[in-house]
């Protein structure tokens, strides 16, 4: 039987005064079953990173219901949604954000450190040398191309083995090689892992290689 | 709860972040250590100080016990009784003129020494055998003087001195003795030998003689029962006093703790301020690493565990330099006891304990505390979500109802702590009061300024646009620099201005009106003497002679004043010791009656009293009250009628006690005097001591001038330390200046593409503090003026006049403000030539 990691269930979202709200999402169900890879396609301000932000547990839903793990996470505080981010959830953003005075080994370490794990020194360094950084672990950030750095940011997200990896167009910055080089690598490590994955992209090539295509368009899931 | 692998983690990350940033976290070492030091070398000096009394009482004594007889001799039954218990010492002390037989006197605490004494410790003297040699009976009596006397009569050992007619030869100079008192380490002392005293004959009716005994018992299993043999003989005789060597610790240690709480109260006042820096850095760091927080809470990281990794960064910067600051306090006393004039006779010694460094980094923590939690707390602030929309909002200091009562809590603890700590309570709890209420004031100062600057019409002046839109911005430098600035600068002012009107008192306005001399000792048939004698050198002098007797204030209403006065009443001095009280047939001319009424019925039964009237209202005396004087050993009660406006500064009849005359005449008395002429007070000093030996002609100039000495001493190390507030407040205030370059470097930049040159943004930065500055100084110098003000004329006792000095006031301002502006320009010199392509960069 499949898991559902994701659910959402007539999830609204709407910003600014109630007399006069911005709906963003207009009641939208779907889930996501582990190990399934589906993309979020849509013109821009439909709502995807919203989306994104709602499941991560960054933003509050103003009504419905999203389970992460068949857990309603709607209700919940502060640091237990702290607690489903780091045993559950990866994110890959599309500027990146690493720590800039953490090296590229410290930054995956991170995420470990989070869950209270402070003996991942090889399991991270083997990630990183199989994502063909192996010579660029102790260096900075600043010291790495965007490729790189995007390739560190994934690794960080992995590292964890969470449910999903949450990834907002992780190939926004980089060029169309590197992006290529970049999904393949994040496809390969989910679908190994067992990890499911929501891939927010303009990239319909991109959105095609998933299992699904959600399209949202005006708030709602067309 | 966080368990001990997190803990371990923590500690780890922190450490790493301070190797990777301690430049961002200067400030908060470099203050924090600064405040910490003056904290520490302050009760390290105080402690070690309370050691050397302890380990020195029975010294600082003299012995055992000490039994003070007053004006007579205790008899020889009780001197019997005395022996018995121990070896028993007796001194006589008075004040006497020396003269030099070529002219020239000084007015001396002359005391007389048995064979035995000092039972405890050494006399200390130059050459080293003059101790020795003066306990010989040579052909002439020996007299050993001080430095000051040394000094002042320009003598060396073998020169001769007349005391009471009698001719002694100098046998060298006191460096120290061990039972300290007043006279030997800052006056005029000197010490003759007991057969040499006895050959003056002196009656003790009109002298101020003073007998002390002091005992040493031998230390045996029944020593505490021999001491207390010895109080129990004298429990009820009235006119002796009995004191341990606990006592006598105790009053000097009440001295050391006036003065340690003086500085403790400045350091704590530095440390609140760093503490405002650590506040400003605090944030300014997080504001600074907002991505990096926001990262860490995407990876699932709770905002309280970023909190506790920025305050344990915060605890390990306390750490350090909480032991530096204590280690370096710690032998601080080394030096001190350098400062320390040889005629104390005292020698400090470090002592390092865990407990002093625990006070030291406590207070540390608290203060710590306090100024981290508005900053920390800012955090929970800072969204992760925040990473998906590239969009960071500067978060602000947080106080909710939580943390304010937190802080509320805190703040209790600190100042509790302090005023736990001293016997000076009700001040030490004022000056927190008036600290925390400057703050606000100074907070409301630059908020005014905004408020004005955005209201007032816009000037067609680009330096002025851009100092007024800096000064209203969100980002604003008034608040820190006005806080920061302004307590130590009114702290300052205020002790100047204190000091400079002492100053001007002691040299101008006191010499003026004040008598050249004041004659005391003067037997009833010396008095016409004297009197024609003063008038043949200057018929033209004005004198004045008063009868009197010396008595002391025992009770009022039957309840002994001991009971009723509390140690911090300025007029405490009235009720200790003996006191000159005088009487008249009318009321003096210059001390008005402002209460009751001069009596009518003056009779010799009945004793009626008039009481200068802020002792009487500062001492709780009503008209009508019963008040009980000691007159030469015996008590007697009189009823009070009347109080007088009294102004010491003037030459005429001024007692803070006076009685009717018809009861006075009833008791020996003897006259004291006042002159006033144009000749030198040096010459007529000399010529009356040489014509009557027996009496005492003491010169108001010397005094004057050995008060204003010691005034300026005083006054410039107090200054010196008040000045470390003033220097914490620069550093705060240059630290927000460096946090605060980079949003200016961007401003500057725009204002470049928009034209304005380089030469107009310095006249902007430069009025900007200008303005900031000046309402500043408006606002310190009045309170500074208002403090300085209810201190001179309300606090001191003597009707003293305060006046501003407009001097003192703009060079103290004017260079504060140069040096705190070179400083700003320092720290904002990367700010006027912004290079431009890190911005294209967009960092
Ligand atoms: N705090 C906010 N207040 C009001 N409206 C907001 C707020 N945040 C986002 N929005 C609006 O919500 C809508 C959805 O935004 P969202 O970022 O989810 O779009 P998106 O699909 O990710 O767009 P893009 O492809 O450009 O990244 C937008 O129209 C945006 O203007
Ligand atoms: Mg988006």
């Amino acid at each position: 039987m499949k898991q559902s990691v994701i659910q959402f269930s007539d999830v609204r979202l709407s910003y600014g005064p109630s007399s006069n709200p911005v709906e963003v999402l207009k009641g939208v169900s779907f889930s996501l079953n582990s190990n399934e890879i589906i993309s979020i396609v849509g013109p821009s301000g439909s709502g995807k990173t919203s989306i994104i932000m709602l499941a991560a547990g960054l933003e509050k839903a103003t009504s419905g219901i999203i389970n992460i793990n068949n857990q309603n996470i709607t209700e919940l505080g502060e640091n237990a949604l702290s607690a489903i981010r780091r045993k559950n959830i990866g994110i890959v953003f599309q500027s990146f954000y690493l720590i800039p005075n953490l090296s590229a080994l410290e930054n995956v370490l991170l995420s470990l450190e989070a869950d209270q794990k402070y003996n991942g020194d090889e399991e991270a360094i083997n990630l990183l040398t199989e994502f063909g950084l192996g010579h660029r672990i102790h260096h900075l950030p600043s010291e790495l191309s965007g490729g790189e750095q995007q390739r560190v940011a994934i690794a960080r997200a992995l590292i964890n083995k969470p449910s999903v990896i949450l990834a907002d167009e992780p190939t926004g910055n980089l060029d169309e090689a590197t992006s290529e080089n970049m999904t393949k690598l994040l496809f390969a490590y989910t679908r190994a892992q067992q990890t499911a994955l929501v891939l927010v992209t303009h990239n319909n090539e991109l959105a095609r290689q998933c299992d699904r295509i959600i399209e949202l368009k005006d708030g709602n899931i067309a | 709860m966080l368990n001990l692998q997190q803990w371990a983690y923590i500690h780890r990350y922190a450490i790493r972040d301070i190797r990777r940033s301690y430049k961002k976290l200067w400030v908060i070492a470099l203050t924090l250590f600064i405040s910490l030091l003056l904290l520490s070398l302050t009760f390290s000096v105080k402690q070690s100080l309370n050691d050397e009394i302890e380990a020195n009482s029975k010294e600082l004594l003299g012995g055992d016990i000490q039994i003070d007889s007053g004006i007579d001799p205790l008899s020889g039954d009780r001197i019997k009784q005395l022996s018995n218990l121990g070896q028993i010492s007796e001194t006589v002390n008075f004040f006497t003129m020396l003269s030099k037989p070529s002219g020239g006197a000084v007015f001396t605490d002359l005391r007389a020494v048995d064979g035995v004494y000092p039972l405890y410790g050494e006399a200390k003297t130059m050459p080293s055998d003059a101790w020795a040699a003066f306990r010989l009976e040579g052909e002439l009596p020996v007299v050993l003087i001080n430095e000051n006397i040394q000094n002042q009569l320009q003598l060396s050992v073998g020169d001769e001195l007349t005391i009471m007619s009698k001719i002694f030869v100098v046998g060298g100079v006191i460096v120290s003795v061990p039972d300290l008192t007043n006279s030997a380490a800052f006056g005029e002392f000197a010490i003759i030998s007991k057969q040499a005293f006895d050959q003056f004959e002196l009656t003790s009716a009109g002298s101020f003689l003073h007998y002390d005994y002091r005992l040493k018992t031998p230390q045996s299993s029944d020593y505490q029962s021999k001491i207390e043999d010895a109080q129990t003989l004298f429990a009820n005789d009235e006119n002796v006093r009995t004191k341990l060597p606990k006592d006598s610790a105790q009053s000097l240690g009440r001295l050391i703790d006036n003065f340690s709480n003086f500085l403790n109260l400045v350091a704590v006042s530095a440390m609140i301020i760093a503490g405002i820096g650590i506040s400003n850095t605090l944030l300014s760091f997080i504001n600074q690493r907002n991505t990096s927080i926001a990262i860490k809470k995407s990876l699932g990281f709770s905002s309280k565990t970023i909190q506790l990794i920025y305050f344990y960064e915060i605890l390990i910067i306390l750490l350090a330099s909480s032991i530096l600051a204590y280690l370096l306090g710690v032998l601080s006393p080394v030096l001190v006891s350098q400062l320390i004039p040889a005629s104390f006779g005292l020698s400090l010694q470090p002592s390092f304990s865990l407990l002093g460094y625990a006070n030291i980094a406590f207070i540390g923590l608290l203060v710590v505390l306090i100024f981290s939690i508005p900053s920390l707390y800012s955090i929970p602030f800072i969204k992760a979500a925040s990473l998906f929309r590239n969009i960071f909002q500067p978060v602000s200091l947080h106080f909710s109802a939580k943390n304010i009562v937190y802080l509320l809590f805190l703040v209790t603890i600190l100042v509790s702590y302090f005023v736990l700590q001293t016997q000076q309570q009700l001040l030490t709890l004022s000056y927190f009061l008036a600290f925390f209420a400057s703050m606000l004031v100074f907070y409301g100062v630059a908020k005014c300024l905004i408020i004005i600057l955005r209201h007032a019409p816009n000037l067609p002046n680009n330096a002025y646009k851009i100092a007024s839109r800096n000064i209203t911005s969100k980002k604003s430098l008034a608040p820190i620099i006005t806080i920061s600035l302004g307590i130590g600068l009114t702290l300052l002012l205020t002790l100047s201005f204190v000091s400079d009107n002492l100053k001007k008192e002691i040299s101008g306005s006191i010499p003026d009106m004040a008598p050249d001399i004041f004659f005391v000792g003067v037997n009833k048939d010396e008095k016409e003497p004297l009197e024609s004698f003063l008038s043949s050198l200057d018929a033209e002098a004005v004198t004045e002679f008063n009868p009197m007797v010396s008595a002391s204030l025992v009770a009022l209403n039957s309840v002994p004043f001991e009971t009723l006065v509390s140690r911090d009443n300025r007029s405490r001095w009235l009720i200790q010791g003996d006191r000159r009280i005088s009487w008249l047939d009318h009321p003096p001319k210059d001390n008005p009656i402002v209460e009751g009424q001069w009596w009518q019925d003056d009779s010799a039964e009945q004793m009626l009293v008039s009481l200068d009237s802020k002792n009487a209202k500062d001492l709780g005396i009503k008209i009508g009250d019963e008040i009980t004087l000691s007159i030469l050993g015996r008590e007697v009660n009189g009823i009070v009628k009347n109080f007088r406006q009294v102004d010491y500064r003037t030459i005429g009849t001024n007692f803070a006690i006076m009685i009717n005359s018809a009861f006075a005449q009833k008791l020996p008395y003897e006259y004291i005097g006042t002159f006033k002429s144009e000749r030198s007070s040096d010459e007529v000093q000399s010529l009356v001591v040489a014509q009557f030996p027996t009496i005492s002609a003491i010169r108001i100039d010397r005094i004057l001038s050995k008060v204003s000495q010691m005034m300026n001493k005083i006054f410039i190390a107090v200054s010196a330390i008040s000045l470390v507030v003033i220097v914490i407040g620069m550093i705060v205030i240059v630290s927000a200046v460096m946090v605060q370059t980079n949003q200016r470097k961007y401003n500057n930049l725009i204002y470049k593409i928009l034209g304005v040159d380089f030469s107009t943004i310095l006249k902007a930065t430069t009025l900007e503090f200008v303005l900031i500055y000046l309402t500043l100084i408006i606002f310190s110098v009045g309170a500074a003026s208002l403090a300085s003000y209810i201190i001179i004329e309300r606090i001191f006792i003597v009707g003293l006049q305060w006046s501003f000095d407009l001097g003192l006031t703009l060079m103290l301002t004017v260079s504060t403000g140069v040096v705190t502006f070179l400083f700003i320009l320092l720290a904002n010199r990367n700010m006027f030539s912004p290079a431009a392509y890190p911005l294209i960069r967009n960092e």
